[in-house]
This record gives C-alpha cells, sequence and structure tokens, in this order.
C-alpha cells in the first residue's frame, strides 16, 4: 500500500513542480506602454508616481517637477541588481497612480514584485528605443567572442540604454506624454518642464561630442568592467575593445585566458586607460590594476558612472552631471596627454 | 493602538505576504523538525547555491530557469544522498562537497554566458512580492509537504530515531532519506521564488532548533515550530513596514531573537535558567 503511495507521491512532486510559480512570466511581458486613463485628482492632490532608479528618478523629476509626488526606489548609490525593497516602498508603489521601470529587465526580480503590487499602470519608458543585444555587437568583435547559438532571445536586450543621451530625449518625451495623460489639466507644465530638460540634454550631447573630438579616432576604445557602455559607444563612435567581467553578475569571474588576452589586447592597441564603473566591486578593481601592471605601460584606470547616481556633492548626483564627468574622464584617458 | 495593527492591511501585497509567510512557515517548520534531527540544516544552503549551475544551463537553452534549478536541486539532494549512503561519508561532508563542486560549475558556466542579468539571483524572490499566483503554488508544494510527512509519519519517526530497528522492521532508512531529500529540494526551489533565499534557509533550522529546547515529544516539537514560525513571520512583516527595512531579514531576526530567548530562558535548558537555579 505505501509503495503505491510512494509511486503517487513523486506523481505530485512533478505536478507540484509544474504548478510553481516561473520566472519566464515576466520576460514574456511585452516591452509596451500600457492604457493611461486620466486620473481624479482633487484639489491640490499630486499624482504619486513611483521610479525604480535613481537615474530614471532623475529624469522623472525634471519633467514632473513639483506637480508630482515622486518616489525613488532604488536610491542613489544603491547597486539596481541585488536591491531588497522594503514594505514602506511597496506601500507606496501599491498606492502610484504611475510606476516607472526602466525596460529591458533592467531590475531583474524588483520588476516580479512591482507588477504583483502596483495597481497602476506600469510604464517601461525605453518602449519607444531600440535595443542593442548581443546579436548586434557594436564594437564588431567581442573580446571574448561569447558563444552565440540557441541562447541568443530576448533575454539579450542590452537595457544601458541611459548611456546615450539621446535616449534619454525619448524617455523625457515619453514620460511627458504619459504624464500628460494621467493628468490632462497639467499637460502643459509637462511639456514646458520636458522642453527645457531636452534642451539641457542636447547640450549635455554637444559637451560630450566637445571632449570626444580631443580623442584622436584610433584612441577611441573602451575597455571596461561589465558590457555596459554599447549605447554609448554607438553614438559617439567607440570601440568596445573588451570586458574584464563577461557577464553582468557579481559571481562571474574572468578566467585566466580572458586576462592574458585583455593583457594582449591593451598591449596591441596600445590602450591608455581602463574604465571602471562606480559600483564594481573590490576584486574587479584589484583585477584591473593587475592587468595593468602586466602590461608594463602606465595604464589609467579611472572611474565613471554606469549604472546609478551618486549622493549628493558627488559628480554623480545628478544624470547630467554624472555624464559630464564620465565624457572628462574620457577625455583623460584617451585624450592627447 | 488598534490603527497601528491595521493599517498594514490596507495594502493587498501585505496580506499576501503575511499568508504566503505563514504558509511556507508551516511547511519549512514541519520538515525542519527533521532536518534539524538529522543534522541536515546546510542542505537548504546548498541547494540554494547549487540551482546556479540549473539556471544557467537553462539560460544555455532557452527553457524555463525553475526546471533548470529543480533538476540540480534533485541532483543535489541524489548526490548528497548517495555520497552519505550507508554512513560513508557524514551527511555534512556529503553537503559540503556536492555544494562547492556544484556552485563552482555555475560560476565557471556563468562566465561564459553574455546574459544582461545577473543569473545568479534571477530566482531569488522576495515576500513582498507574492501574486496570488505564487501564492497558490506555494499552498501546492505545502501541501505535498505535509501529505508526505503524515503518511509516512511512522516510517521518518523511526528512521530519524532509530535507523538499526528500522531495518529490523523491515524499513528501508535509505529511501526515506532520499524521499526527504527531494522534498527539501522542492521546497527549498518553490521557498527561494516566494519568499526569497534569506528567509527559506532560516525557516528550515531555526524554528525547529528553538522548539527542541522546548519539547521533547516529536508533534509538540512540530507544533511549537509552527508558532515560532507564524510569529516571525507577523513580526518581521510589521517591523519592515514600519521601520522601512528588508522584509526577509527582519523575519528572520525575529527567528533569531525568538531562539536567543529559549535558549537563555528554557525551563531546565536555558542557559540563564541553569544559571539562576543553580544559585
Amino acid at each position: 500500500m505505501k509503495k503505491i503511495i510512494c509511486v503517487l507521491y513523486v506523481f505530485f512532486v512533478l505536478i507540484g513542480a509544474g504548478c510553481t510559480p516561473s520566472e519566464t512570466s515576466r520576460h514574456d511581458a511585452p516591452e509596451e506602454i500600457p492604457e493611461i486613463s486620466p486620473v481624479q485628482l482633487a484639489d491640490g492632490e499630486k499624482l504619486i508616481v513611483a521610479a525604480t532608479t535613481s537615474i530614471l528618478g532623475d529624469v522623472v523629476g525634471q519633467v514632473g517637477g513639483n506637480l508630482i509626488n515622486l518616489t525613488v526606489l532604488i536610491d542613489h548609490g544603491r547597486d539596481p541588481h541585488s536591491y531588497e525593497v522594503t514594505a514602506t516602498e511597496l506601500a507606496v508603489v501599491e498606492t502610484a497612480h504611475l510606476v516607472f521601470i526602466n525596460g529591458f529587465d533592467l531590475e531583474e526580480t524588483l520588476l516580479d514584485t512591482v507588477r504583483s503590487v502596483a495597481s497602476g499602470p506600469i510604464v517601461p519608458v525605453s518602449a519607444r528605443i531600440d535595443p542593442l543585444g548581443n546579436e548586434e555587437d557594436p564594437a564588431g568583435e567581442n573580446a571574448y567572442g561569447t558563444e552565440e547559438g540557441p541562447e541568443s532571445h530576448h533575454h539579450a536586450q542590452d537595457p544601458h540604454v541611459w548611456m546615450d543621451p539621446a535616449n534619454v530625449i525619448i524617455w523625457a518625451e515619453t514620460i511627458a506624454d504619459i504624464l500628460s495623460e494621467a493628468d490632462p489639466a497639467h499637460k502643459s507644465d509637462y511639456r514646458a518642464n520636458a522642453e527645457h530638460y531636452i534642451a539641457e540634454l542636447i547640450a549635455l550631447d554637444s559637451y560630450i561630442r566637445s571632449q570626444v573630438e580631443q580623442i584622436s579616432p584610433d584612441q577611441r576604445v573602451l575597455i571596461t568592467d561589465h558590457n555596459n557602455l554599447a549605447y554609448f559607444a554607438r553614438a559617439y563612435d567607440f570601440t568596445i575593445l573588451g570586458t574584464i567581467a563577461a557577464s553582468l553578475s557579481t559571481t562571474s569571474e574572468p578566467s585566466a585566458a580572458d586576462i592574458a588576452s585583455l593583457v594582449n589586447l591593451i598591449q596591441d592597441n596600445d590602450v591608455p586607460a581602463l574604465f571602471i564603473g562606480e559600483s564594481a566591486s573590490g576584486s574587479l578593481r584589484q583585477l584591473a590594476e593587475t592587468i595593468a601592471q602586466e602590461t608594463g605601460e602606465p595604464i589609467a584606470i579611472l572611474t565613471i558612472y554606469t549604472g546609478a547616481l551618486d549622493l549628493p556633492g558627488t559628480p554623480g548626483e545628478t544624470y547630467l552631471s554624472m555624464m559630464r564627468y564620465n565624457a572628462d574622464q574620457l577625455r583623460t584617458g584617451l585624450g592627447e596627454p | 493602538m488598534i490603527e497601528w495593527l491595521v493599517e498594514p492591511f490596507a495594502y493587498n501585497f501585505f496580506l499576501r505576504s503575511m499568508l504566503a509567510g505563514m504558509l511556507a512557515g508551516i511547511g519549512c517548520a514541519v520538515l525542519g523538525v527533521y532536518v534539524v534531527w538529522r543534522g541536515m540544516a546546510f542542505v537548504g544552503d546548498a541547494i540554494a547555491h547549487t540551482i546556479l549551475p540549473g539556471i544557467v544551463v537553462a539560460f544555455m537553452l532557452g527553457i524555463n530557469a525553475f526546471i533548470g534549478a529543480l533538476a540540480a536541486a534533485v541532483i543535489t539532494a541524489l548526490g548528497i544522498g548517495l555520497l552519505s549512503r550507508r554512513s560513508r561519508l557524514k551527511e555534512d561532508t556529503a553537503i559540503g562537497v556536492v555544494f562547492s563542486g556544484l556552485f563552482a560549475l555555475g560560476i565557471l558556466l556563468l562566465s561564459k554566458t553574455g546574459s544582461y542579468q545577473d543569473l545568479t539571483h534571477i530566482l531569488f524572490g522576495n515576500i513582498l512580492g507574492v501574486s496570488w499566483g505564487d501564492f497558490w503554488g506555494v499552498t501546492i508544494v505545502i501541501f505535498i509537504v505535509m501529505a508526505f510527512v503524515l503518511v509516512f509519519y511512522k516510517e521518518l519517526l523511526v528512521t530519524s530515531f532509530d535507523p538499526g530497528h528500522a531495518l529490523a522492521i523491515g524499513l528501508s532508512p535509505e529511501l526515506i532519506r532520499y524521499g526527504l531529500l527531494l522534498l527539501i529540494a522542492l521546497t527549498v526551489v518553490t521557498a527561494i521564488q516566494t519568499v526569497g533565499v534569506v528567509l527559506v534557509i532560516a525557516l528550515l533550522v531555526t524554528p525547529a532548533a528553538t522548539a527542541s529546547l522546548l519539547a521533547r515529544e516529536l508533534p509538540h516539537i512540530m507544533l511549537l515550530g509552527i508558532v515560532f514560525s507564524i510569529l516571525s513571520t507577523i513580526a518581521g512583516l510589521y517591523i519592515s513596514f514600519y521601520v522601512n527595512v528588508s522584509s526577509g531579514a527582519s523575519v528572520v531576526l525575529a527567528l533569531t531573537a525568538i531562539f536567543i530567548l529559549v535558549f537563555l530562558l528554557a525551563p531546565g535548558r536555558g542557559v540563564l535558567w541553569k544559571l539562576v537555579s543553580r544559585t
């Protein structure tokens, strides 16, 4: 009798396995802007808006100004890939009229939580942007030649769109549209704020170009800690020679062969600087230093901002200041001495 | 005072988290009694790490990460079972070997996959993000756990506390052990997605450990474990709401606080109790 139960048990275990939550539901969700209906706001009441990342929050704040009540989840200086949201923050998400997310699964598991908690529409701001992916390598040749093959599917969309100010202009326009649909009374204000910020973004683009112009074309090569500069590289004509870590996971490690080939790459191409993201781990920085030493050349290791804003008072305080700082660092590292 | 208790429930997610947390806690507390008694406390932590190669392979093949994770968890469970059968190696040795081996395999494979996401915690959920669908999934798994523990109650009891006698009366301790390991594997992989990795490891060990300081009969230990689990879930979620800190961590700290209290004050066995009664 118990043997029959044993068999039934195994059967039920498999059924149980089939019934349990799957994480693919997140990836199948379309990157579309949902329908926004106007929100009934009382006199003096503002739209309650939530934004996931600090960079996104900055842009939403610029367009919304003090017409909205904005909460940013992954605040300044926190790592978006390993963020643990609290109940207090989720309370805001549940009551928010609008939730802005980056798109392309940047926020990973936070996205599942936001999707199951938010009562209002969730808007992926990058919906109108064409993503780059693994199959479209702007460098033309990824130094590590990561195996393509059967896994190239919708997972492989690069979410770091904000590294190109042109994309942030699209963000600003999208945000203005969405805010106007939710709060039509202030449509002209949102439009005006967006236009003002877009002007600043255009000025930022000019500034970056002026810095990049001081780098000779054959020196426009990037070796970074993770693969997060693809959009920047495409916009300003840089080549991504290689990255120290092949994947975004903090657990992934380069092999001895990877380090050796990076060293050779740097020597063969006379690369004068490596660029490490603000939030890169200590071990990655050490690896960068080891690689630099190994080449026998004086290689500068410069920090840039890639994923999140920094505390007030630092160069990474806002999106505009962070990108200006990055441009300066690039010029310092790669430009004529 | 009432308002303070009721306010968080104005939010739907709070209710769901509370229910899912308590459910997971009940199942894990019951399973945990055997985990603690048989010295398998690290199986949960091991599985949380060994699912990495499963996830990476699933990613490379383009299939559901959960299937990969479950496959890896089952391999881990069976591997631990095989290596430590008939007491060749102690269970914690087997766990250590399988844990580091599979996790390293995961790291190796990970470094060769160019994903834009951090695959190591792609399945690590958050108790606050439980949807009603997840909730029913957890219910089914916990139901399976409770069914197994109930149906095989006698077998589990005898094989856990007197394996020699079990053999003598014709039971197979090995089979029961594999069954338990597989059950832990299924519970961990499911619970990781719903309540997160921090919480699942603690739920399997701490309530049962605390309860075993206070009671000696198996049913009493289970009941006490369930009580501690439920109390900690409630306390942890309220703290997370009002103090604005991580919910999973709060629940675990509540569990640990109760353990420390009992450890110090348990009648007859508590450290402070013994100190005081000596004077």
